[in-house]
């Protein structure tokens, strides 16, 4: 599905990210795995360390962490704050929305909208989506945009197939109206019938979580994990992603009448770095303009990975330029979507520990 | 250019490969090679397959004439 926005702009993003680092050597010893293969696989993928939150830490300490720093250096004020969008897969209750957890312990306006949305790898595109028509509204002037997952937290340490790519983080982003006339081409599409492709199977309605559902098992490849755990079927993620996104991005680009090269930066979902590589050499773009540093160096945080990229590898770039850039995320659901969009003269663009 | 047989003797970390050999029997025969496998049927044969229709098969042979399919 094809979409256009009119005259909304991005005009900050903090990525936030616990202080804690995990070495991928630190964990080997955690996997069914000779030494020489865990390395292969370490090479191959692109893995070295990767932020873990502390026990204890929820999204909202991650997200309040955030918003507080903003708050203190004067980057935004608290009761600009029309909207509250909050996506995450690690909510902290089932009810009520954790945006709203949010808004009460900073101590927001009532004149708001908080909501959550249930989405990950490609959180960051769906929620810019979600602020963008919110801002339709004539009352609804600044929206901020909440991506936060703890997914570590899920993910057995002795699954070498997801535990050394996964990040716990948060990424703040500012969306507002723009002064200046522009459109904002961006298309979605997805596939409930592949809902298992990721997926944590217990703990939920249908299956709540039990000491049975929490006894370990191991699959064919020599991984453990219980029914409590992420599951990813690697294969399955990595054949969707390479069948959808190049002519998800081929479209994206034509509708908006673009040409590849005028591009200058693609700022992708962060899997892993032979992903990504694969995905660039298929679109025939620079690897150079396609980053693929974020699993290495801060682990894989679902919605939070585009937002990481963008501040790590752009930052202050995008406070005194402007640059013209490419998003898609693809994954959970599955759900894979792309945008095409004008970044730049921000507020801020950088990162913090939490 | 290179053969199917030199880049599957590259992706299983040998000098050559020969259609008999038995592919549980390389050292390297694991879950990144079979990835490995899998990217190289995308590229270079526009062929979608999955982790365990490799691990199905037996032979190098079985893995071309998968992969020429």
């Amino acid at each position: 599905m094809n979409l256009i926005f009119k005259n909304k702009v991005i005009t900050g993003i903090l990525t936030v990210l616990p202080a804690n680092e995990v070495k991928f050597e630190d964990e080997m010893e955690n996997y069914n795995f000779s030494l020489a293969k865990s390395l292969k696989l370490k090479m191959a993928m692109g893995y070295d360390k990767h932020r873990i939150v502390n026990d204890g830490v929820n999204v909202s300490d991650l997200c309040i962490h955030g918003l507080n720093h903003l708050f203190e250096n004067e980057l935004l004020k608290k009761e600009d704050i029309d909207a509250l969008i909050l996506v995450t897969q690690s909510p902290e209750y089932f009810m009520p929305p954790t945006s709203n957890v949010i808004q009460g312990k900073l101590g927001l306006k009532q004149d708001m909208i908080c909501m959550d949305i249930n989405q990950g790898c490609a959180g960051f595109e769906i929620g810019l989506y979600q602020a963008f028509m919110l801002l339709d509204q004539a009352e609804i002037k600044k929206v901020v945009l909440l991506n936060a997952d703890l997914l570590s937290q899920k993910v057995s340490k002795r699954d070498r197939n997801s535990n050394p790519l996964i990040g716990d983080g948060a990424s703040v982003t500012i969306v507002e109206k723009s002064e200046i006339a522009n459109t904002i081409y961006a298309n979605i599409k997805m596939d409930g019938s592949a809902f298992d492709t990721l997926i944590i199977p217990a703990g939920g309605f249908k299956t709540p979580s039990t000491p049975e559902t929490g006894v370990m098992v191991e699959d064919a490849a020599g991984n453990f994990r219980s029914l409590d755990n992420l599951v990813m079927k690697g294969d399955d993620v990595f054949n969707f992603v390479q069948r959808e996104v190049p002519p998800m991005i081929e479209q994206l680009l034509e509708k908006a009448q673009i040409k590849k090269e005028e591009v200058d930066f693609y700022m992708f979902h962060q899997p892993n770095k032979f992903m990504l590589n694969k995905l660039a050499d298929k679109l025939e773009i620079p690897r150079d303009k396609m980053p693929s540093n974020v699993v290495e160096n801060f682990g894989n945080a679902s919605g939070v990975s585009i937002p990481t990229a963008i501040t790590y590898n752009l930052g202050e770039r995008l406070v005194h330029e402007s640059l013209l850039i490419c998003l898609a995320g693809f994954g959970v659901g599955l759900t894979w979507a792309s945008m095409l969009v004008k970044m730049g003269n921000m507020k801020f663009c950088k990162l913090i520990n939490f | 250019m290179k053969t199917i047989y030199e880049k599957l003797a590259e992706l299983l970390e040998v000098d050559v490969v020969s259609d008999e050999q038995i592919l549980e029997d390389f050292e390297s025969w694991d879950s990144l090679t079979v990835l490995s496998i899998i990217a190289l049927a995308s590229e270079n044969y526009n062929l979608v397959l999955r982790a365990d229709e490799i691990r199905e098969l037996k032979t190098v042979g079985n893995l071309v004439s998968k992969l020429k399919d």
